[in-house]
């Protein structure tokens, strides 16, 4: 190689490089807001493929606005992707690190740019002498080595069929959790911790029939103040299309107490609520809460003793609702600020 | 009715196409013309044509006893969305699939009248087994006119795939997905797209012809080559207008997630990609004939495996694999093309004949080396990221996600160096190239992107993507450009041409050439716009009440009203918005929510105000009578991506003619000789 080949050859390696560097660099995050970012690398747990900053769904809009409350908190990065992976179900990293289970994901593509570029520096730099020579010298050589990568890929499709079966039960290595879970439905869920519940749910995500354990688990949460454990299990039984009209009310009425209570919506909230009475129309718990929200959240004390009283009304309403919507009434009928 | 005669079109064209591989086989054993090929190759398209016919004529006349039609339709939907139900579900898609496939083998069989020899036959043949699979699922697993025997409110509980049962249908369908009736791209984007898919089936029939008949000579490639750039050119307007589907209906501003569907046509347009230019290097130079048929099996598998991905639920969860029988048939189909293409490639391998050798790294076919290394490495990224989920759950259960970072990651260093190889290659000479030469003729584009680049950089932004992408653009069009006038001045010189003349001669001498470089400006265009729209797009979400006004990118928007139209497939509510520029009226935009009758959530749909320096993207967030929450967002010079694109589309379709009629005046001369 002549010197002058050399030095073009370095030109456009190091010019290569250059490019390489660069967009590596630049492509560190840099511009745009930090929730954004944030956004960007959080998958939307009802979508797609797409993330939470592109999503249009509600669900994605309810956790860019908790995304962005904690940056205004003054929150990292790290926090705030943690506290989304562990409080939402189905939300999972889009942006997979270069460790553990996704460690491979980086190292397979190096591997085959340097396998790449070593098969074609062979080829290069190992020519053979004269075509005909080589087809007759080294054909049953040649044959042997593909005879093997015939057997590698006949291996491979040994894999994909074992992987097939492997799935087919609808469950895989979860299916044993998913039995219990089935089990326990039927059964009293008092005893069922938590962490188990989670398990199960997890295990049968598909499966709209989990909604009673959902319902329950987030009844707990709820009970709690843990509204970020609770939202995505209420959302799921709420969208579910076999939960019976109760579980969706309660959901719905959860979710909307959730929206004002949580984060102020009053808006939200009384569509929730709305919603929740097109399926139930004389359902007290959900009038009690629209109460509460026009009451405490609108300022509308007028309307929210209308609704007191339209609960009053029913005829087989528990004493103890019937004693706590009637204290309501009495403050709100003074005209009074909710308490 | 309807029902027996999709179903009679479908029996045919399986008929036909047993037929076809009976008989080809034949032709292509013996060598001899024994019985007609024409009459099989009649009888599919005649029953895909009818099957595909009588499936839209159901949709047209709400004919509900066939249960896709009670599934997948409803009486209110409009026309075009009626007819493009047709393949807007599984069952019809394959349907499509089917007669897009039997298109493809009259093309093929076409061909083979006009030369009839063995690698025609044998490639008819293949064609005929992809066919029967198809056809077979049709028949089967993925039946479009199963009827209806059993009613539900509005949609068919259960169906029998026996036509002449007595039918039970229900008083109104299901309608269609309401995603796919919100906008007329959606009509044409699936039948351009498997026109790109299902045309790969045509290289790869003539690959497997010539390694089975023991012909791994030139023949086969320059069809495969010819039909691969039918294929291609139809698959990037398919990708193109899947883009710009996604940026007018799904309402975030994108154009593109790095979504397993849109990475299902990527890969084979990846790999399609490398076999145009690898072809051409064993066409000049004789080199990478092994490599070559690797890319073409690889290119038909990946299309098998998209389709496997995208229809069998498996992308949603893998957990869906088996609610329906067509995922496993498509993976074990796949394992059937992978296992047997390449084991015929094994036992054949002593036939292909090595390279020659290869005197520098610095020539064209160098270039074209670093093309294909990028252009496989990169079509491998997507697959692995694309699968690798998928793996992992299927044997730990563990849940990870691949998307946007991911890819962007690894794609950009991956395009900004293409972007450099094809600035450079055009202009680099076969077998060895004499640095002076090369530096004489990259100085100048080289100097000319250092130019944009700072011009970019102190007119219009400093994000270094930007930046980076107009010194790329320019480089490749620069480059093409002096080739272009290096060329003409030569011709100028020798003939005494106008310098406008030459160029259109130096642009005649070589049609094939320069519409391959009218591809690369368009994928220049595409970078750039991508660039440009991804970078430096404002984005702001605000609450109007009817009367408020917000300034957003240099726009003053007015919310006048809300307003409220009822069709009869939806209710269409929206806002009505007016925008202002320095206080002159520019437009009314009205983003709206679509409720369909079928799904209570509603889609938002965004309106899009196209100016020259960008997009002025409104989507709605939420509605309420007193406010409406709304998304403002800019895409700059996203034109460009749509431009680009179909420009590249435009490259291939021109590549193709223009080859034809070389091949035509290359006939002629030969017959005018004798």
């Amino acid at each position: 190689m002549s010197e002058k080949s050399k030095n073009l050859a370095i030109g456009v390696v190091v010019a290569t490089l250059a490019i390489l560097l660069s967009s590596l660099v630049i492509s560190q995050p840099g511009s745009g807001d930090r929730a954004q970012l944030i956004g960007a690398s959080i998958k939307c747990p009802v979508c797609q493929g797409e993330s939470i900053a592109d999503s249009p769904a509600n669900m994605a809009v309810d956790m860019m606005a908790l995304v962005e409350q904690r940056v205004s908190e003054g929150a990292t990065n790290q926090e705030i992707i943690d506290e989304l992976l562990d409080s939402f179900t189905g939300a999972v990293l889009l942006d997979p690190p270069a460790s553990g289970a996704t460690l491979l994901l980086w190292i397979v593509p190096l591997f085959a740019l340097i396998l790449g570029i070593g098969v074609i520096v062979w080829w290069k730099t190992h020519p053979p002498d004269e075509p005909g020579d080589e087809v007759a010298a080294t054909a049953p050589a040649t044959r042997r080595r593909l005879y093997g990568g015939l057997i590698v890929i006949g291996g491979m499709a040994l894999i994909i069929g074992a992987a097939t079966l492997l799935i087919k039960d609808g469950s895989g290595p979860a299916s044993g959790a998913a039995e219990t879970g089935a089990e326990s439905l039927t059964g009293n869920l008092d005893d069922v911790s938590n962490e188990t519940m989670e398990a199960v749910i997890a295990a049968n995500l598909d499966n709209a029939e989990i909604d009673g354990m959902r319902l329950a688990l987030a009844e707990r949460y709820f009970e709690l103040g843990d509204y970020r454990s609770s939202f995505p299990h209420f959302l799921a039984v709420a969208q579910s299309p076999i939960a019976t009209d109760d579980q969706a009310t309660i959901a719905l009425v959860r979710l909307g107490w959730m929206a004002y209570d949580g984060n102020g919506e009053v808006d939200t909230a009384t569509e929730l609520l709305d919603q929740a009475l097109e399926i139930s129309p004389d359902s007290p718990v959900a009038l009690y809460f629209k109460g509460q929200v026009l009451w405490c959240g609108a300022g509308d004390t007028a309307s929210a003793s209308t609704i007191f009283e339209e609960i009053l009304n029913q005829p087989d309403l528990p004493n103890e609702t019937r004693i706590r919507v009637e204290a309501d009434l009495d403050l709100a009928g003074t005209g009074a600020a909710c308490t | 009715m309807l029902g027996f005669l999709g179903t009679a079109g479908i029996v045919a064209g399986l008929v036909g196409y047993l037929l076809l591989v009976v008989r080809s086989l034949g032709v292509a054993r013996t060598g001899t013309r024994k019985g007609s090929l024409a009459a099989p190759v009649q009888i599919i398209l005649a029953g895909s044509a009818i099957a595909m016919v009588a499936l839209v004529l159901a949709l047209v006349v709400d004919d509900f006893s066939i249960s896709y039609v009670a599934n997948h339709h409803a009486s209110t939907t409009p026309f075009p969305f009626n007819v493009a139900s047709a393949w807007g579900a599984l069952e019809g898609s394959i349907v499509l699939w089917g007669l897009v496939l039997s298109i493809f083998t009259w093309v093929v069989h076409r061909k083979y009248q006009q030369s009839p020899d063995a690698l025609g036959a044998g490639a008819l043949a293949v064609m005929a087994v992809v066919g029967i699979f198809f056809f077979g699922l049709m028949i089967t697993v993925s039946n479009p006119f199963e009827v209806c025997v059993l009613a539900g409110e509005r949609s068919c509980l259960s169906s029998s795939p026996w036509p002449f049962a007595t039918t039970q249908p229900p008083l109104e369908g299901a309608g269609p997905n309401p995603l796919l009736q919100n906008h007329y791209l959606m009509a044409i984007h699936p039948p351009i797209l498997y026109a790109g898919y299902v045309g790969l089936t045509v290289p790869f029939a003539y690959a497997i012809s010539a390694l089975a008949l023991k012909v791994p000579g030139p023949e086969w490639l320059s069809r495969s080559h010819r039909s691969t750039l039918v294929a291609w050119s139809f698959l990037t307007a398919g990708i193109l207008l899947g883009g710009w589907w996604a940026y007018e209906v799904l309402s975030w501003g994108g154009y593109w997630a790095w979504d397993p569907v849109e990475n299902a046509s990527l890969m084979p347009w990846l790999v399609a990609t490398a076999f145009l230019h690898s072809a051409i290097v064993q066409q000049r130079r004789n080199m990478l004939q092994a490599w070559n048929f690797v890319l073409v099996i690889s290119m038909f598998s990946l299309t098998i495996l998209g389709t496997f991905l995208t229809r069998s639920g498996t992308i949603n969860s893998v957990h869906s694999f088996t609610q329906s029988a067509i995922g496993p048939a498509l993976l074990g189909f796949l394992a059937l093309v992978l296992v047997g293409s390449f084991s015929l490639f094994a036992t054949r391998s002593h036939l292909v004949s090595s390279a020659p050798r290869m005197r520098s790294l610095v020539s064209r076919e160098g270039a074209f080396l670093a093309n294909n290394l990028i252009l496989t490495l990169y079509a491998f990224v997507v697959l692995v990221g694309t699968t690798y989920p998928l793996f992992l759950e299927a044997f730990t259960g563990t849940q990870v996600g691949v998307g946007g970072p991911f890819y962007n990651r690894l794609a950009l260093p991956l395009t900004f160096t293409l972007l450099l190889v094809m600035g450079i290659g055009p202009i680099t000479p076969w077998g060895s190239a004499e640095p002076a030469l090369l530096w004489r003729r990259l100085r100048l584009p080289l100097m000319a992107a250092l130019i944009a680049g700072v011009a970019v950089a102190l007119v219009i932004t400093r994000n270094g993507w930007v930046v980076l992408a107009c010194v790329m653009g320019t480089f490749v069009v620069g480059s093409l450009v002096g080739l272009l006038i290096e060329q003409a001045r030569a011709r100028e010189n020798k003939t005494e041409e106008s310098l406008r003349q030459a160029i259109a001669h130096v642009v005649k001498g070589d049609k094939a050439f320069w519409a391959g470089q009218l591809s690369h400006v368009g994928v220049v265009l595409v970078a750039i716009g991508i660039a440009f729209a991804s970078n430096l797009a404002l984005h702001l979400v605000v609450v109007l009440e009817p009367g408020d006004t917000v300034d957003f990118a240099g726009f003053e928007l007015v919310y006048e009203s809300p307003f409220q139209i009822e069709e009869p497939q939806r209710t269409v509510r929206g806002a009505r918005i007016t925008v202002l520029r320095d206080g002159e009226f520019v437009a009314t935009m009205e983003p709206t929510a679509n409720f369909y009758v079928n799904d209570g959530a509603g889609i938002v749909t965004p309106d899009v105000l196209t100016r020259p320096r960008g997009d002025l993207y409104l989507s709605l967030r939420n509605f309420d009578s007193a406010s409406i929450t709304l998304a403002l967002d800019t895409s700059p010079l996203i034109w460009l991506l749509w431009v680009g694109g179909l420009t590249a589309a435009a490259g291939g379709f021109l590549a193709l003619a223009s080859r034809r009629t070389e091949r035509k005046s290359t006939d002629q001369r030969l017959t005018a000789d004798v």
